[in-house]
């Protein structure tokens, strides 16, 4: 079982108090009625299938019962960081596996 | 099968040796979730709405516990829940924001012992030294959401929703025994 | 005193006997015995018969890593247990053991006719013998290898026990409580860490146990002992024996299984039996210890042949000579301190028989001493004796070469290959190994986990270097989380180090093909299989291991890894590492199911949610269904009715008077906020702007993939505020979705979301007399067409209770929902059953629901949908909102595919025959075509005990909408149904019965 950092609770906390909720950063677009076929079929349904550095959401459910990102590498199962909802993706290469 | 919910009334469940577990009368619950400014909320609540998730803050009977970045939980006795509700009405056009009653939605159990942290480890996975006396958190217990409030160092409250409350007055109430026992074969 | 027992020697306590029985036969030992122990004692080796051949053997070791001696155990009805480990289980007065793999006795078994046909069953001879013909399969290879297969005998009775779990957290933790382990608790905790130490045994100490001469400080090994483990819990730590660490999981968390009970002989009341303690530590500090290795030879697995550090522990620990004229056999210095010490205590040691053509001068006048037989530079070629040793055959070697044979009488033989670190749960950590050429073995290397490893667990032998190794890694681990110590002092004296060699099987002048030299010794893997397994391709480790089951017993390899590495490696001409090891995986020792369960068994089985009118539906005999968490009233039986009659008599009460219904589940949402119109505009399919407050609405709740997710009734209470009901199941989902969009991505939105499912219990009225039952009730609502029509809601009070009164209706029927805050609920229920009966009102359960929605067409979701069905092929399309620029599913209804003709839409059958149509029976239009036929279509609810008076179903068809009237067919496993297509509601599709 993993430890999660919670940025908001800014605790770091078993996996068993969140909730998995998908990959990051797929943005719904503003007016989806505008959106071609194939653009909406990629917001949809493709995903990364990250060997490495993976940016993904969790929601903090038995706590603050927020959605926040995290980035973690599928091959170590480590997590680097966590940040709040709505912040830019950090720059992996300053990343290490010491998440507070 | 465990007790139906109406089974579980006010009063002991199970006292032993090192910890006793009992239900609390009903009292007032609120709901509050507001953004933004939040000193008028304080005002109309009387007291100083904690900032931090975890944090607790007291005030005439009643209770606040921050429970994220724009949620918190008051308890108050049942007579003044109405008085609260038409208090933060009326800044409601100002300073928008959700109140809603859930006094019928959960229930307390009062742990109480020097088995008390003990017992709760037996269902929380968090580490329970980390939430210190005064303090509060929602976390989890056997699967189900509860709110953990940590009132000194061998008392803690377990806020509830009803439904869960058969399930896990059995687990209470075993892990109860179960420490007794512990206690009884270290002596 | 027993035969085999030295007085004045061990740590038992032969004040306090203690009487068991071991196949009916009653014995004798002392308590602190284990039941090989006492056996020992009594001069008894022969404690089992191997898996496959069925050979006699006794125990090899003292400890966990038993292969051999495995029993059942017995405590009256229910408390059995099988492959139990002799070596580890304590005696307790009365208790009832008995042995494996036999038949009809231990001692005369018909099974042993497969050690005859030894030649047979080599290497993959299941993969070789039953592969054809296939017809064989079932009558003759399956039951064959079930009866074969297995160990002991499955228990076949309910355990009484209970077992637990709890959470744990410490700064360190310290597996094995050694002098490795003693050392590094005792270096941490001194540096002020919380620190938790471990050990699987009854007893703290580890090989102090079984070396007491060793001087450690100026005192005497348990001396020593004692007052360690008295400073360690004065200082805090938290000590915990017949624990074992059996699993390393992410980010130091440790499982431990404390068992609690099975040594006791009367089980005390409220404890369990075994207890799952999860650990997070801070940091982790293993000290496991290394395990023996048996040297590969002819007949090694005889009774009375086992290792020679067990034979010290049997000696010391137990005060137990396993034999009293032994013969050591080894290639490492450890094994002549085991003959010194059984020598001074008395038996006769017929020689030492070394391998190697040097050994330390220290051993050999230690030998010469005691009047030892030394034989350097000499193999093993074989043992005789049919249920225990008789003799060992041993032959000089000069250059490899095997010379003339000569047998040593003996009642024992003890042997040592070396010693394997103890990696387990190293390894579990995807700790990384590196070989080491000169003790032939693998060494820890790195590991991502905060983790140390310490003492003979990386190699290091002798125990000033253990407690030294301890205490180094204890400090580091303090220092690791900003604690500071200095380093700890040992001064031992009469220390046992010492070193050897590693062998593949010991050069033997006898045929390979005639040669029974055990690797495995509860597989029966021999080394001849191994050999053979490589001839026959196997290259790699792991194909090796399952080829042969070499390690994959319930001892996991503990003793034959290394073994049969060395021999694979060997058969392949290439070196250990580049042959590699297999994973070894948690639990490191057998853990019980009832251990990893936990408090999850029976009542506590699963999370089980209830109403508060559950207890009132129990005590009018409800019938009880699981939906999603909770446990809802099925049906309502009355004597002798089956659940069809009840059903349709609840049916008909509803249809006729009026039935009452526990709705409380529904789950409710509150949505409160200046955002809340538009929220609900973007969530749902339905428009809300121009609802009005104290009205309802049905609402429908797509993905983005434009699916149907959930539905529910919607109350609008005010200008911002609105009362969302979700499905039972989908409850939690819904608010999760929901919040979801909000904070990810609809930030703009001042709106909140409150979980209100379990503030209100909702009681359903449903029927013609629903409105006259209720109407006295209410205040402030006037319960008429015009004041209050179909899909009103308002907030008022019911006999005196704060209410939110809904008039909707799933039934078809005039119906109202009338919520109240929960802890009034059952005393509402209770007003209007009893108020009721002049009705005649019915309690009714979901079963009974479903099929009074069902004949109104009404869906659902999960049953009449399954994810892939959109809200035209349910022919609601008027739920959809047609002039909203937007909302979730909007887009993905406009996907060429959900477009598109043909698709499967929701339709109504009538069986020709008038049969009930079986819920997920596939549809074809034509039953004549060959098969595979195309399948257009499926039944997702079928009912025959409603009040249209005849069984109805409803269907997902392909192109059903355009298909009314038509004949589909249902193939059946006996027949062929015919039905006719039809709309989806079979009662009052004018809705005439929902007005007053």
């Amino acid at each position: 079982m993993l430890l999660i950092h919670c940025p908001y609770c800014d605790e770091t906390l078993p996996e068993a108090e969140f909730t998995y909720a998908g990959q990051a950063h797929v943005v719904r677009p503003a007016d989806p009625s505008g959106e071609s076929d194939a653009d909406w079929e990629a917001f949809l349904f493709l995903r990364d299938n990250a060997k490495g550095p993976h940016f993904e959401r969790w929601r903090h459910l038995h706590g603050c019962g927020r959605f926040f990102n995290a980035v973690r590498d599928t091959v170590s199962d480590r997590f680097l960081t966590t940040y709040e909802a709505g912040l830019p993706r950090p720059d992996l290469s300053t990343l290490t596996e010491d998440q507070p | 099968m465990n007790a139906p919910v109406s089974a579980l009334t006010p009063g002991p469940l199970v006292e032993t040796d090192v910890v006793r577990v009992s239900l609390e009368a009903p009292r007032g619950r609120l709901s509050l979730r507001a953004r933004g400014e939040l000193a008028p909320f304080d005002v109309a609540l009387g007291l100083t709405l904690p900032r931090k998730i975890g944090q607790r803050a007291a005030g005439d009977g009643i209770e606040a516990l921050c429970l994220g970045p724009d949620e918190w939980m008051i308890h108050a006795p049942e007579a003044q829940v109405g008085a609260l509700l038409s208090a933060c009405a009326t800044l409601y056009e100002r300073h928008p924001h959700s109140l809603v009653d859930v006094s019928g939605r959960e229930t307390t159990y009062v742990v109480d012992g020097p088995g008390a942290l003990d017992l709760l480890s037996v269902g929380c996975p968090r580490d329970l030294d980390r939430i210190l006396p005064g303090e509060g958190r929602r976390t989890v217990f056997d699967g189900v959401t509860v709110i953990l409030w940590r009132d000194g160092e061998t008392t803690a409250r377990l806020d509830v929703w009803h439904s869960f409350a058969p399930y896990l007055s059995e687990l209470l109430e075993t892990g109860s025994r179960e420490l007794a026992a512990d206690a009884a074969a270290a002596r | 005193m027993s035969s085999h027992r030295v007085a004045g020697k061990g740590r038992i306590d032969t004040t306090r006997p203690v009487s068991f029985t071991f196949d009916g036969r009653r014995y004798s030992g002392a308590a602190g015995d284990t039941v090989a122990s006492a056996l020992l004692a009594h001069g008894v080796h022969l404690m089992g018969r191997s898996f496959k051949y069925h050979r006699p053997r006794g125990p090899v070791t003292a400890g966990s890593e038993e292969p051999n001696a495995l029993i059942g155990t017995r405590r009256g009805p229910g408390r059995f247990e099988p492959n139990t480990r002799a070596t580890v289980q304590e005696i307790w007065q009365g208790l009832e053991t008995t042995s494996q793999n036999k038949y009809p006795s231990l001692k005369w078994d018909v099974g042993a006719v497969n050690d005859a046909g030894y030649m047979l069953f080599s290497a993959g001879f299941y993969y070789k013998t039953f592969m054809w013909p296939k017809s064989f399969w079932d009558k003759v290879y399956e039951p064959f290898i079930r009866a074969a297969a297995g160990l002991g005998v499955s228990p076949s009775e309910d355990d009484p026990d209970r077992y637990a779990s709890r959470n744990m957290h410490c700064d360190v933790l310290v597996v094995g409580a050694g002098p490795t382990g003693l050392a590094a608790a005792h270096s941490a905790a001194l540096a002020g860490a919380k620190v938790v130490l471990v050990d699987e045994h009854a007893e703290m100490g580890g090989a102090l146990l079984s070396d007491p001469d060793v001087q450690i400080d100026g005192a005497g090994a348990w001396t020593w002992l004692a007052s360690r483990l008295a400073e360690l819990r004065a200082l805090g730590v938290r000590t915990m024996t017949r624990t074992t660490a059996i699993g390393y999981y992410h980010q130091n968390l440790v499982g431990l299984c404390e068992k609690l009970t099975d040594h006791l002989p009367d089980l005390p009341a409220d404890t369990p039996r075994e207890r799952m303690w999860r650990v997070r530590a801070k940091r982790v500090v293993l000290a496991q210890g290394a395990l023996e290795k048996p040297l590969v030879f002819h007949g090694n697995d005889r009774p009375g042949v086992m290792l020679a550090g067990s034979a010290q522990t049997y000696l010391n620990r137990f005060g137990v000579l396993v034999g009293k004229a032994p013969v050591v056999l080894t290639s490492h210095d450890s094994a002549w301190f085991a003959a010194f010490d059984l020598a001074d205590a008395g038996a006769k040691v017929q020689a030492i028989v070394d391998t190697r053509d040097s050994v330390r001068d220290d051993l050999r006048a230690g030998a010469s001493a005691r009047g030892i037989e030394v034989r350097l530079s000499h193999t093993a070629t074989g043992t005789s004796g049919r249920l225990r040793v008789k003799s060992l055959r041993v032959a000089p070697l000069r250059a490899d070469q095997v010379g003339a044979a000569t047998e040593i009488a003996c009642d024992a033989v003890l042997m040592s290959g070396g010693w394997t670190p103890s990696l387990h749960l190293f390894s579990h950590t995807k700790g990384s190994l590196t070989w080491d050429d000169t003790q032939t073995t693998f060494l820890p290397k790195d590991t991502p986990e905060d983790c140390h490893i310490a003492g003979a667990s990386r190699g290091l032998w002798g125990y000033e270097a253990a407690l030294v190794d301890g205490d180094k890694a204890g400090r580091e681990a303090a220092q690791a989380l900003g604690l500071k110590i200095a380093a700890g002092r040992f001064e031992v004296a009469q220390d046992r180090t010492g070193s050897g060699v590693s062998h593949r099987e010991l050069p033997s002048d006898r045929s390979p093909a005639r040669s029974k030299a055990f690797v495995d010794f509860q597989n029966d893997v021999t080394a001849k299989d191994l050999r053979l397994a490589v001839r026959e391709g196997m290259r790699s480790i792991e194909h090796v291991k399952r080829y042969t089951t070499n390690g994959m017993a319930t001892d996991q390899g503990k003793m034959s890894n290394i073994n049969g590495l060395n021999i694979a490696a060997d058969a392949l001409g290439k070196p250990q590492p580049q042959v590699g090891l297999t994973t070894f995986r948690p639990p490191y020792t057998p853990t019980t199911f009832g251990c990893f369960a936990g408090y999850h068994r029976g009542s506590h089985f699963e999370v089980t949610r209830k109403t508060p009118i559950d207890g009132w539906a129990e005590a009018h005999g409800a019938a009880f269904e699981p939906v999603g968490q909770w446990r809802r009233a099925w049906y309502f039986p009355q004597p002798g009715e089956s659940m069809d009659d009840a059903v349709r008599r609840e049916c008909r009460a509803t249809r006729e008077s009026v039935g009452i219904f526990d709705a409380s589940t529904l789950g409710k949402i509150e949505v409160m906020g200046p955002g809340a119109v538009e929220f609900m505009n973007r969530m749902y399919t339905n428009p809300w702007t121009k609802l009005g407050i104290g009205r309802c609405r049905y609402g429908l709740l797509l993905g983005d993939d434009g699916y149907i997710r959930d539905d529910g009734v919607i109350g609008r209470l005010g200008q911002d505020r609105f009362h969302v009901t979700t499905t039972t199941g989908g409850a939690a989902r819904v608010l999760n979705t929901m919040e979801d969009y909000l904070q990810t991505e609809w930030p703009d939105l001042d709106v909140w979301l409150t979980s209100t499912t379990e503030q209100w219990a909702t009681v359903a009225l449903n029927g013609p007399n629903a409105a006259a039952l209720l109407a006295p009730l209410v205040e402030g609502v006037t319960l008429s067409d015009d004041d209050f029509p179909h899909m009103s809601c308002a907030e008022c009070t019911v006999a005196g209770m704060p209410a939110r009164l809904f008039r909707i209706s799933f039934t078809g029927e005039v119906g109202f929902e009338v919520n109240v805050p929960a802890p009034m609920g059952l005393r509402l229920w209770e007003l209007l059953w009893e108020r009721g009966r002049q009705y005649g009102i019915t309690p009714y359960g979901t079963e009974a629901m479903h099929v009074l929605r069902a004949e109104k067409g009404y869906i659902i979701v999960g049953q009449d949908t399954d994810g892939t069905v959109t809200p035209y092929d349910t022919g609601m399309s008027w739920a959809i909102g047609k002039k909203k620029p937007d909302f979730v599913g909007m887009r993905g209804l406009a996907r060429p595919d959900l477009q598109a003709p043909g698709r499967k839409q929701l339709v109504g059958l009538l069986s020709e025959d008038r049969s009930k149509l079986e819920e997920g029976a596939q549809i074809v239009f034509d039953p004549n075509q060959p098969v595979p036929m195309k399948m257009v279509g499926h039944v997702t609810s079928s009912y025959d005990v409603g009040t249209s008076g005849r069984p109805i179903a409803l269907a997902l068809v392909e192109g059903g909408h355009d298909r009314m009237g038509e004949i589909v067919h249902i193939p059946m496993p006996d027949r062929t149904i015919a039905a006719k297509i039809t709309p989806t509601v079979f009662v009052d599709p004018d809705n005439a019965r929902l007005k007053l």
